[in-house]
């Protein structure tokens, strides 16, 4: 209801100010100022991909847009360590793996995302930093710049920036927290795992808050605004704000589409995982068992175990079985129509099964 | 994999200037009966490949300009040994503090080895990016491919557009 009410302000308040819109015609990706009226976190990533890959090279290019509630984690991060996946799944808020690197963030409607496009020859991480740091500051809101490039207000980071280069392009996109369910962030960003080694990139965790808690009267529309007067004076910009639909046309545009479809899959959530291993351990009335699972591209490598002294419950024969059953399968996603798993289903087999099963559901 | 990816990687490709190979260095083992030459290459995406074509194996590395605008190099991913790639595939991924860049295969083959150096040390890419900072040799499917690639002069053209 909330997220509906917010949504149809800012709609109105963009007709008011008559900014173009390309939802009647072909969106092009050559203008240099654009803001998305799409909520749809699929939509706005592919849409930011295409123009970071059509957009003329030499170009400056400024995108905004806000996401319904999800968690977007980086190109080389682990979900499973990086997600609270029990409350991804009990919240119904879905993760998903960006292009860009960095660390895990949130992203709701109280969040706005800035992404700044820029030729690889004068990309500048702090430069584009500053372009938004000075938005937040004619809000009224005394932030400054920390040594990873974030903007914080105090200690408290208030945005998280991330980057992607390829071929002769770069951006530096970020999050604004301007009035973000805080507590809805850290239920699903604290995932609970010390046991699980990853390799790729872990996430710096950092207090964070909301630039309302500083400055009451700042907003969505606010922002957007103070972003474009300060990227139009940065890089000397005249363009006109294009606003973009997510519709037939956008939703036709191939590249987009593609790019929609390929974020959700398996290959590209959990196939693009770094290789991580995982040491669990269960008392079971028969005793202790602990486990490794070693798991690369979403697949499980293998799994070894360590059984009670002088277990008399469960034979070798059993958990090696079970070692090779696991071995080969999606992590998380243990089918168990596999030839052979149905006999393993009774006592300490089960139990042990069971056990895993849950825990890389967690 | 990356099917998007790789229709725009694809068309890069194809714009790129075909040009016919020139040696830049000729290895010293090389006898009056045995001509080897060693060929470098780059990619408009700033990948380097050294192309032997005695063996008809290329070392594939990101280029010292690369590593330069992306900063320190904290991890790398390699493909498998053994795995048949297209040209314009994605093959791997680099991230430097916050910054994301793909590897593409600058040529079809299959990879033969990987160095896997990286995996504890990915300041090598920095440190020595078209030295011990390789990334993995690729058995060309057909060496001509090479020559579809930038030559030095052409490479630094690229890098100041």
């Amino acid at each position: 209801m909330l997220r509906a009410c917010v949504f149809s302000t800012w709609r109105s308040h963009s007709r008011k100010r008559g900014l173009s819109t390309a939802a009647n015609n072909t969106l092009s990706p050559h203008h240099s100022i654009y803001v998305s009226n799409s909520s749809n976190p699929y939509f706005n990533l592919s849409l930011e991909d295409w123009l970071f890959r059509h957009k003329n090279h030499k170009e400056p290019l400024l995108l905004i847009y806000r996401d319904v509630p999800c968690v977007v984690i980086g190109r080389n991060q682990n979900p499973w360590k990086e997600v609270n996946m029990v409350a991804s799944r009990t919240t119904g808020v879905p993760w998903i793996r960006r292009r860009s690197g960095g660390g895990t963030v949130y992203h709701d409607l109280g969040n706005t995302n800035f992404s700044i496009h820029l030729p690889r020859s004068s990309f500048d991480r702090h430069a584009t930093a500053q372009v938004v740091l000075r938005a937040v500051r004619s809000l009224g809101v005394d932030a400054n710049i920390n040594d990873r490039n974030d903007i914080c207000v105090g200690k408290d980071k208030v945005s998280g920036s991330a980057y992607k280069i390829v071929n002769n392009r770069a951006y530096h996109h970020g999050t604004m927290l301007i009035s973000t369910r805080l507590d809805v962030l850290g239920d699903l960003l604290r995932s609970n795992k010390p046991t699980m080694e990853t390799r790729g990139v872990a996430s710096v965790r950092s207090p964070v808050c909301n630039l309302q808690q500083y400055e009451p009267s700042v907003s969505h529309e606010g922002f957007v605004e103070a972003v474009i007067d300060s990227f139009r004076q940065e890089y000397n910009i005249e363009d006109s704000t294009h606003t973009v639909e997510e519709n037939v046309n956008t939703l036709g545009i191939d590249y987009i589409h593609k790019g929609m479809e390929e974020l959700p899959r398996w290959d590209w959530a959990f196939g693009q995982t770094p290789e991580f291993t995982y040491n669990i351990s269960r008392t079971f009335d028969w005793g202790t068992v602990t486990a490794r699972i070693r798991s690369k591209h979403g697949i499980i490598l293998n799994c070894s175990f360590e059984l009670p002294d002088g277990h008399q419950s469960i034979s070798d024969d059993l958990v090696q079985d079970q070692s090779r059953q696991l071995e080969g399968q999606r992590y998380g996603f243990l089918d168990e129509t596999k030839e052979g798993i149905q006999r393993m289903m009774e006592g300490p087999g089960a139990e042990i099964w069971q056990w895993l099963k849950m825990e890389m559901d967690t | 994999m990356f099917s998007a990816i790789r229709v725009a990687s694809r068309s890069a490709a194809s714009a790129r200037t075909f040009r016919k190979a020139i040696p830049v260095a000729r290895a010293p083992w090389s006898t009056g009966f045995v001509r080897t030459l060693v060929t470098k290459r780059y990619t408009q995406d700033h990948e380097a490949v050294i192309f032997d074509d005695s063996t008809g194996v290329g070392v594939v590395s990101i280029t010292d300009y690369a590593q330069s605008s992306l900063g320190d190099v904290v991890f790398v991913e390699l493909p498998t040994v053994g795995t048949e790639v297209a040209q314009g595939d994605q093959i791997g991924a680099v991230e430097s503090v916050k910054a994301a860049s793909d590897i593409y295969a600058p040529i079809s083959g299959s990879v033969e080895e990987v160095n896997g150096e990286l995996n504890g040390q990915p300041g090598l890419l920095n440190k020595s990016p078209e030295g011990d900072g390789w990334l993995c040799k690729i058995k060309l499917t057909d060496p001509s491919e090479i020559e579809s690639l930038l030559t030095e002069e052409d490479y630094k053209k690229h890098c100041e557009s």
